[in-house]
This record gives C-alpha cells, sequence and structure tokens, in this order.
C-alpha cells in the first residue's frame, strides 16, 4: 500500500516538474500574414521583396531586412501548415530559414566595422526565441511525413518534422 | 546717419552671435571650452534678453524698411546690410533656438559614415557614436527627403570627420542657399525691396543664418522653379521643383501652381503672376496651419509663404500681417527659454504669444481703417 502510495508521490512530482518546464516567452511581434501563393498580391510582393532587398542597404539594414523577410516567410509557413497545404508551407519554411541564416553575418559584419551591435543582437536574440516557440507549435500540429502528389510528376515525400527540426536548430545555433 | 545704422547693426550682430553661444551644451564635448552654463541657470535673464534680441532684430528690420522706402537706403546697402548679417552670423552657435542641425549631422554619418540607410536605421542604433549624447530625437528615421540626404553628403566629407568643421560645412552650405534665394527673390521681382523683405527679416535671419535649417534649401530649389517657369523653361522647371518637394516635401502643396502655369505655358496663354505669388502664399500658409498635426507649428516653417509673401511687396498689409506673424513666433521659444520645459504651461504660452502680435496687428488695422 505505501509503495502505491510512493509511486503516485513520484509521479506527482515528476509531472509537476515536467509540465513547469516551457520555452522562454518572447516578446518579439511577427507580422500578420500578408497575401499567400496564388494571389496576384503574391507575385506583386516578391517584386517587392528585390526592391526592398537594395533599399535596405548597410550591414543593420540587411540585418533588418533579412531578419524581417525570415518572419514573413515564417507567419506564411504556420498559415499554410494550418490550412494542410504543406507543399507549400514546406517552401516558406525553407525561405525563412535562409534569410534567417543571412540575417546574423550581417551583425557580425557590423561589429568588424567597428558599429555597435548589441542592440540588433538582442533584437536577434528575441526573434530566435520567438521563431523556436512557433516552430515547437508547429511541428506540434503537423504530421512527420506528408505525401504530396502533384498532377504531371511523381510523388514526393514531404519530411516535415526533420524540416521543422532542422528551422529550430538553425534558430538554437 | 547711415553709417551709425550699420555700426549700430554690426554691434547688434556681434552680440547675438556671442548670446548664442550662451545655450552651448554640457554634453557637447566638442566645444566644452565654451560652455558657460548660462541658459540653464538664468532663466529669466536669458528670456529676457532673448526677448529684447527680438525687439531690436525687427525694430532694424521696421528702420530698413523705412529707410529703403523713404529713399535713405539703396539696393547696394541692402546687399552690404546682407553680407554683414551673414559673415557674422555665420560665426554663431546654431543650437540656440532649435537642435536640428545635429540631426542633420547625425543622419549625414549614419548614410556616409555608417552606410546604413537613415531611412531604415536611426541614430540610436549606433549606440557609441559620441555625437548621440547631444543629439534630440535620435529614435527617429530620417524625416527630411532623399535630396537632402545626398546634399548633406558634401559638408559631411568637408568636414573630415571633425565635428566643428562639419558643423560649420553645414551652417555654410545654408549660408550659400540663403545668398542664392536672395539672388532668385532678385531675378523674379527685378525689386530690392522683395530682397529685403525676405533676406533681412528677422526670422529668416535667426532661423537660417543661426539654426542653420534646411528650409532654405527647399525654398531656393522652388523660387528657382519658378523663375525657370517665368523664362518658359519648363522641363528644367519640373527638375527643380521635384528637387524642391524632395528636400522636405511641404512644397508638394504647390503642385496644382505648377500644373496650372505648364498647361498655360503650353497653351502660349498669359500668367497672372502676381495671382500665382499670392494663390502659392496661400497655399504654403495653409501647409503652415496644418505642420501641428504632424508635430507642432515651428517658427522656420513661417519661410515658406513668407518667401511668396515678399513677392506680393506692393500689398503693405499682406507684408506686415506676416511681419507680426513673423515676431509671435520668434517669440514661441521664450516659454522654454524660461521655463525649460516643453510640458505645460510652455505649449499654452507659445500659442498665446504666437497669435498676440498678429491680432493686436489686425484689430490696428481695423481701427486705423475704421471697418
Amino acid at each position: 500500500m505505501i509503495r502505491y502510495y510512493w509511486i503516485s508521490l513520484l509521479t506527482l512530482v515528476l509531472f509537476i516538474f515536467f509540465s513547469s518546464v516551457s520555452f522562454a516567452q518572447s516578446d518579439y511581434v511577427l507580422p500578420y500574414p500578408s497575401s499567400m501563393p496564388g494571389s496576384i498580391f503574391y507575385k506583386l510582393n516578391l517584386i517587392k521583396e528585390e526592391i526592398l532587398k537594395y533599399w535596405y542597404f548597410g550591414d543593420f539594414g540587411q540585418f533588418h531586412f533579412n531578419l524581417k523577410q525570415s518572419d514573413k516567410y515564417l507567419v506564411e509557413a504556420k498559415t499554410l501548415f494550418e490550412y494542410k497545404q504543406y507543399f507549400l508551407g514546406l517552401n516558406a519554411l525553407n525561405k525563412s530559414r535562409v534569410y534567417y541564416n543571412k540575417s546574423y553575418p550581417f551583425l557580425l559584419k557590423a561589429r568588424s566595422k567597428g558599429k555597435d551591435e548589441r542592440n540588433n543582437l538582442i533584437l536577434f536574440e528575441s526573434a530566435s526565441a520567438r521563431h523556436i516557440e512557433i516552430l515547437l507549435k508547429m511541428r506540434s500540429e503537423v504530421p512527420e511525413e506528408f505525401t504530396w502528389e502533384p498532377e504531371k510528376s511523381p510523388p514526393t515525400k514531404l519530411y516535415l518534422h526533420k524540416e521543422i527540426e532542422n528551422s529550430i536548430n538553425d534558430r538554437k545555433t | 546717419m547711415k553709417s551709425i545704422l550699420f555700426i549700430s547693426y554690426f554691434i547688434f550682430l556681434c552680440f547675438v552671435c556671442f548670446f548664442s553661444y550662451l545655450f552651448v551644451d554640457k554634453n557637447l564635448e566638442f566645444l566644452s571650452l565654451l560652455f558657460s552654463g548660462f541658459s540653464s541657470s538664468n532663466r529669466f535673464y536669458t528670456a529676457a534678453i532673448y526677448t529684447g534680441i527680438v525687439i531690436i532684430f525687427f525694430l532694424f528690420y521696421l528702420l530698413f524698411i523705412r529707410f529703403f522706402s523713404n529713399n535713405k537706403l539703396y539696393g547696394k546697402d541692402i546687399k552690404k546690410l546682407i553680407v554683414l548679417t551673414c559673415v557674422v552670423l555665420f560665426f554663431s552657435y546654431p543650437a540656440m533656438l532649435s537642435y536640428d542641425i545635429f540631426n542633420y549631422i547625425l543622419t549625414a554619418k549614419v548614410a556616409f559614415f555608417y552606410h546604413e540607410n537613415p531611412y531604415i536605421a536611426m541614430p540610436n542604433e549606433f549606440v557609441n557614436d559620441p555625437f548621440l549624447s547631444f543629439t534630440r530625437a535620435t529614435n527617429k528615421v530620417a524625416l527630411y527627403g532623399p535630396v537632402w540626404i545626398i546634399l548633406s553628403g558634401f559638408p559631411h566629407v568637408m568636414g573630415f570627420g571633425n565635428f566643428v568643421l562639419t558643423l560649420f560645412g553645414f551652417k555654410l552650405v545654408v549660408l550659400i542657399f540663403y545668398l542664392l534665394s536672395l539672388l532668385i527673390l532678385k531675378r523674379i521681382s527685378g525689386n530690392d525691396m522683395v530682397v529685403l523683405l525676405f533676406g533681412l527679416n528677422p526670422l529668416v535671419i535667426l532661423e537660417t543664418l543661426v539654426s542653420a535649417h534646411n528650409d532654405i534649401l527647399m525654398i531656393f530649389l522652388v523660387l528657382f522653379a519658378i523663375y525657370l517657369a517665368k523664362t518658359k523653361k519648363l522641363f528644367y522647371m519640373i527638375i527643380f521643383f521635384t528637387l524642391s518637394f524632395l528636400i522636405k516635401y511641404s512644397t508638394i502643396a504647390l503642385l496644382p501652381i505648377f500644373i496650372y502655369i505648364f498647361i498655360k505655358t503650353v497653351r502660349r496663354e498669359q500668367l497672372n503672376w502676381s495671382k500665382i505669388y499670392l494663390v502659392s502664399a496661400a497655399l504654403m500658409f495653409l501647409v503652415f496651419l496644418v505642420s501641428p498635426i504632424r508635430e507642432e507649428m515651428y517658427a522656420w516653417y513661417a519661410m515658406w509663404f513668407l518667401s511668396f509673401v515678399v513677392l506680393q511687396y506692393k500689398n503693405k498689409t499682406l507684408n506686415y500681417l506676416s511681419v507680426s506673424l513673423c515676431f509671435g513666433l520668434l517669440l514661441r521659444y521664450v516659454p522654454f527659454i524660461y521655463l525649460g520645459t516643453y510640458l505645460q504651461p510652455t505649449p499654452a504660452i507659445k500659442e498665446i504669444l504666437t497669435f498676440v502680435p498678429t491680432t493686436l496687428f489686425i484689430l490696428y488695422y481695423a481701427i486705423k481703417k475704421k471697418i
């Protein structure tokens, strides 16, 4: 009887301990979802993105540009996954990852030129934490794998969890 | 008599120049030798002296107008007075009434030293920059147009990284455009009175030659566009008008005027320039009146309509009305100098001081004309 009592107590303690473990909440605000693939505005946004790349010149400018694009595509991926558009969502997730990986080197570049990058580094860390929160939620809501069957080409297997985990790992490093 | 007037004006200008240095910021380490702390520790006396300066400035101005009207001063005398004003006040401390020049310098530094887009990167992102300690509103991206940003590259480069050289480089650019504006006003009107009314107006002098506001660049470019319109060079007119609103955007209000000029010129129809100046002055006055929507009615914004009002130099009532408004606008600085705060009652007193001289003038005019 006592044994059962201790097992129950231990289970309760472990449950309380582990259930209280959570990732730090970030105050970083992500943008609203913008136009989605298939819309004419989406194509216009792609042109705008190309132009903005030159408008955001400078190390801090490029850092902000890449981080903003990374945010935008992360939100796009989340929205597309919610609508079970896994192929398009994965594309958006990969774009977000590429932009994310491009942003930090600009802070290093700024530092090497003697610019104080501390404030932007805080912003970057905060953005990374928020991205991880979103990605973890995303992983819990999508299937591990998905077979995408396009009309005119052979089916492709999409490893959703693996891709999301790769994105999380990028944010953690 | 004339030489007494000139000498007393010169002494007065020297005093204004000296007085401006009483406002040197204690955080401005580049001019720490000149820091006295007088303006912050003797607020009452500073406000009183400033008020005295404004009154004397306007007395000189009215005297010049009177002497010129009575043929006691001529065009060459006006030139001498302008050169004298430029030479003395070029050396004045520019952050006496406004700190905008520091923003110009820092914005130019963001663009040309840090090589960042000033419309994206805020000055306060450059945490260790020594200019941040004395520059206000560093949490804002560039407010001015791209033409100004490009032009600000010249004094930035000419400063060779030296703050004082850069500071006076900016003052020099503004001074050059002030002189160019006067030259173009003379070309447009063919009258020295116009040059006197604009060039020796205390508000124009203090806001341009002391505070070095970039509005004068916008004004020169729009006046030059008018001059090109008068000489029927429409293509260049469009270019210079565009350059003008790409300095500070407010001259965009004159777009209907330029479209009207364009159509009339293409149709080879006669233009009533007097009416064009009047409507331009009215439009720019409208922009001036709505400026508090964005921030507040800054004194130097008066130059926007003043540059067109003076072209109506025969309309004495309109000119004296704008002079009274200029007087009120310069008094707007008194509450802050005295109280040292932007909080109440400073804004309320500012509004009262701005409109009291104009109201008094309107009352005087109404009584005189028995309206």
